[in-house]
């Protein structure tokens, strides 16, 4: 008897239906909401057995218990904090730099055709390009210290900003500029009031995009420059065969990361509030 | 293992058992995965003679595409039975043929390629299956574009190639689901008149889901009104209009009255709907 | 794209190069924190034949390597997670959670593991070009339409031919957006681990100019990465017009 199979691999159902088979919906639902939970667990247990029973080498593979202990320690000591806050110093000055030069430089870019002009092949050269190459050129103009990865983590970002302002600005509907013209508004009133705010969601986007580009390019120039921080203390570990240094470090900054980027949302939801209740009374 | 339908057997019955469609006592429920199951459709018994032209008509959410994305096989039963030719539904086949109101072309194929689609799947040697698929292509009247990519056409266009595509396997039933709903005003009447042709030309089974009365009464030679959801059938209208030429069909005064009683009916299911304050 | 279009995209290139060796030669800038562009261009053509050469190979090489390793496999893997409800369970919360990590925390990984030689920097670029790539394959065959799966199905085709013959194909478009920023990230990793530590490739050779003074040279070597960076991520979209002709 041949059967054909849904996309999950469920057969279907013949003439004579039953609960059973209409409940295999749902058994898939339950089963894909406990997985993670399941794989995550033996993840765990498979990575401590394999590390105590020295089944890899403990340098290859520090037991998880004993990397735990350590991003405690850390936190303990102070130096994960410390860490922490000097890597996130420099993102987040990195991102703030680069949010207003890149808005700005965006919403010139749509606006002034000589300013396109000038930038365009600019912007199609430099996004693709490995950004960090220009790393010791940075270090030659700026130093040896904060002021270069916060200038290189700023000109790697700047770009997704730049060019999700401009495709923002741009796609603004004309109704809309023509509505608030027709209304009186002036040119000023019209960006502030109207452009910028429709625009704000793709902004956003860019920035969210942005924002880990901004994590993961302090992280690099801390580890090639040194100075602290989190990639510069992962990096030491390294050199000196650390490991369960360098596991914690992963861990460390896998948290890091998580929460700068659901601070992100949460910011996203409140800016964009007003925005989505105008969407679903648009709605057809 | 074949169900049998549980309706008085008569001779119209001895054929629709053997070719035809034979929907007895359906009922479908959404269960999604957190919150409760809907009851989507409530014991559905429908019979469907060979070479039938039947419409489903209904206001929104009421269960006529799922209706028939059951009949199709796309979607397992989980109660009561359907007999399609003679035999209990499976599984998706090309003996029971699918138009999308998305058209659902392979947008990375031509147009022939896409009508070649199902003839591949059959084993049909390559010159026949080049031979059929330029007819049906002709057939809908998109001689010259074989090698046009589906981005390059309109949206009637479209809707051709997705109604050759599903022709060229000359399936014995034809479950069309909404298919002129993407399209306007204009080229909707063009391919209402297309498919009437093409359907008396060829005759199969139409199974035509639509929430538009006017087109359901003109094209359809029954029109299967539904309740809003759960969605029953209300009452079963008879539209044929014979041969007669669709302008003059809606001219007509026997046309103006049967829109004007269905429409009625569905009037009442929508605002019940639109009252339920359901999607 | 006409001639004269092409002249008028280059010219604000062509200004800023002419701004940059009118800046470099006035002197108003220090000779070593800018060289002219002539001085640059002399740099490359005295590398070029040599170190240049040697070093942008070996690490052309490595990151070649490892990313054509990477593509097959993530498009399959992204594929199969999305396809089959067993190896979705079991695959998929290691795709979530390896997603938002930032893969250069990998390069010291790397480096304990398999030192600073070649191995690190190719499991590195391939580690961190696999998840993109298994996301966005898995993105799009999860996006796949429904209705052209059950068309795919009604005309016959076995469950088989429908992942190769329609899930695959509708989800291309994802998957070379996932290869383009891939590529994006080979270069980046490779130039990132080589500037940390390495014992050849273009970044060492930088690495390398630059304590010895020699900027010129240090600035011959990052143009010719970042224009190879660049030429890559062009015949990647070329590649993908290419592709996806259908489109249109």
């Amino acid at each position: 008897m041949t059967q054909a199979l849904d996309a999950n691999g469920a057969p279907f159902a013949g003439t004579l239906g039953s609960r059973l088979r209409g409940d295999a919906e749902r058994w898939r639902y339950a089963l894909e909401a406990i997985g993670p939970f399941v794989t995550i667990g033996v993840i765990l247990i498979a990575w401590e057995v394999l590390a105590r029973q020295q089944i890899v080498m403990p340098f290859l593979l520090p037991a998880m218990s004993v990397v735990v202990a350590r991003v405690f320690e850390d936190l303990v000591s102070g130096s994960l904090l410390y860490d922490t806050a000097v890597t996130l110093y420099r993102a987040f000055a990195a991102f703030a730099i680069a949010a207003v030069v890149g808005i700005t430089l965006g919403l010139l870019i749509a606006r002034l055709a000589a300013v396109r002009w000038f930038f365009d092949p600019l912007l199609s050269i430099g996004l693709p390009m490995p950004k960090l190459a220009l790393l010791p050129i940075f270090m030659l103009w700026f130093g040896l210290f904060d002021m270069s990865k916060i200038l290189m983590v700023a000109f790697s970002a700047s770009f997704q900003i730049i060019i999700a302002t401009w495709a923002a600005t741009q796609s603004v509907e004309k109704e809309l500029v023509w509505s608030a013209r027709s209304l009186g508004a002036s040119d000023r009133q019209t960006l502030w009031e109207v452009v910028l705010p429709a625009a704000l969601p793709q902004v956003l986007t860019g920035l969210q995009i942005a924002l880990p580009i901004c994590l993961i390019v302090a992280l690099v120039t801390e580890m090639i420059m040194g100075g602290g921080g989190l990639g510069d203390t992962m990096l030491q570990s390294a050199r000196y065969v650390d490991s369960p240094g360098v596991f914690a470090g992963i861990v460390e900054i896998g948290f890091v990361g998580f929460f700068c980027i659901k601070g992100m949302e949460l910011l996203r939801r409140r800016l964009l509030a007003w925005h989505q209740e105008v969407q679903k009374e648009g709605a057809r | 293992m074949s169900a049998v339908p549980a309706v008085a057997a008569t001779a119209d019955h001895a054929a629709v058992a053997t070719q035809g469609i034979a929907i007895s006592g359906v009922t479908h429920e959404y269960r999604p995965p957190r919150g409760r199951p809907v009851l989507a459709l409530d014991d559905i018994s429908l019979d469907v003679p060979e070479r039938e032209f039947i419409a489903l008509l209904g206001p929104s959410g009421c269960g006529k595409s799922t209706l028939l994305y059951l009949v199709g096989g796309f979607m397992p039963l989980q109660q009561g039975s359907i007999v399609v030719g003679g035999r209990p539904i499976r599984a998706p086949g090309p003996d029971r043929g699918i138009v999308f109101q998305n058209f659902a072309l392979f947008p990375w194929k031509t147009v022939r390629q896409n009508v070649l689609y199902g003839l591949e799947k059959r084993g049909i040697p390559r010159d026949e299956r080049l031979h059929r698929a330029q007819h049906f292509i002709d057939l809908v009247h998109l001689t010259g574009f074989e090698d046009s990519y589906p981005s390059q056409l309109s949206g009637g266009m479209k809707q051709r190639v997705a109604i050759a595509r599903t022709l060229a396997t000359e399936p014995d039933t034809l479950l069309m689901d909404e298919p002129f709903g993407a399209l306007d005003a204009q080229t909707r009447t063009i391919m209402q008149d297309e498919l009437l042709s093409i359907w008396r030309r060829s005759p199969t089974t139409v199974v035509f889901v639509t929430h538009d009365v006017r087109e359901a009464v003109l094209l359809a030679s029954r029109v299967a009104v539904m309740t809003a959801r759960p969605g029953r059938l209300k009452e079963i209208v008879d539209t044929d209009f014979g041969e007669a030429d669709s302008a003059e069909v809606q001219r007509s005064r026997e046309y103006a009255d049967k829109v004007d009683y269905i429409w009625s009916l569905v009037r009442e299911e929508a605002i019940k709907a639109g009252a339920g304050g359901h999607l | 794209m006409t001639a004269g279009l092409l002249l008028s995209r280059a010219m604000p290139l062509v200004i800023l190069a002419l701004a940059w060796e009118a800046a470099a030669r006035s002197g108003m800038v220090s000779e070593y924190a800018l060289p002219s562009l002539s001085s640059i261009a002399a740099s490359f053509v005295k590398l070029a034949g040599s170190d240049l050469y040697y070093h942008t190979a070996r690490s052309i090489w490595r990151g070649l390597l490892a990313f054509v390793v990477a593509v097959p496999l993530g498009i399959a893997s992204g594929i199969l997670i999305a396809w089959f409800l067993p190896v979705r369970i079991l695959l998929k919360p290691v795709l979530q959670c390896l997603y938002p990590m930032p893969k250069s925390a990998l390069i010291p990984l790397t480096i304990i593991w398999l030192g600073i030689g070649d191995a690190s920097k190719i499991s590195l670029i391939f580690l961190g070009t696999l998840v993109p790539i298994v996301m966005s394959a898995f993105n799009g065959a999860r996006g796949v339409d429904q209705t052209l799966l059950w068309t795919a199905r009604s005309l016959g085709a076995t469950e088989r031919e429908v992942l190769w013959e329609v899930v695959v194909p509708a989800a291309l478009p994802e998957i070379m957006n996932g290869i383009r920023t891939a590529l994006a990230l080979c270069f980046i990793l490779m130039v990132s681990a080589e500037l940390i530590i390495a014992n050849d490739g273009i970044g060492y050779l930088i690495n390398l100019l630059g304590e010895a003074g020699d900027y010129a040279g240090m600035f011959a070597g990052v143009i010719t990465i970042s224009a190879i960076g660049f030429a890559a991520d062009r015949a990647c979209v070329a590649l993908t017009r290419w592709l996806l002709a259908w489109r249109e």
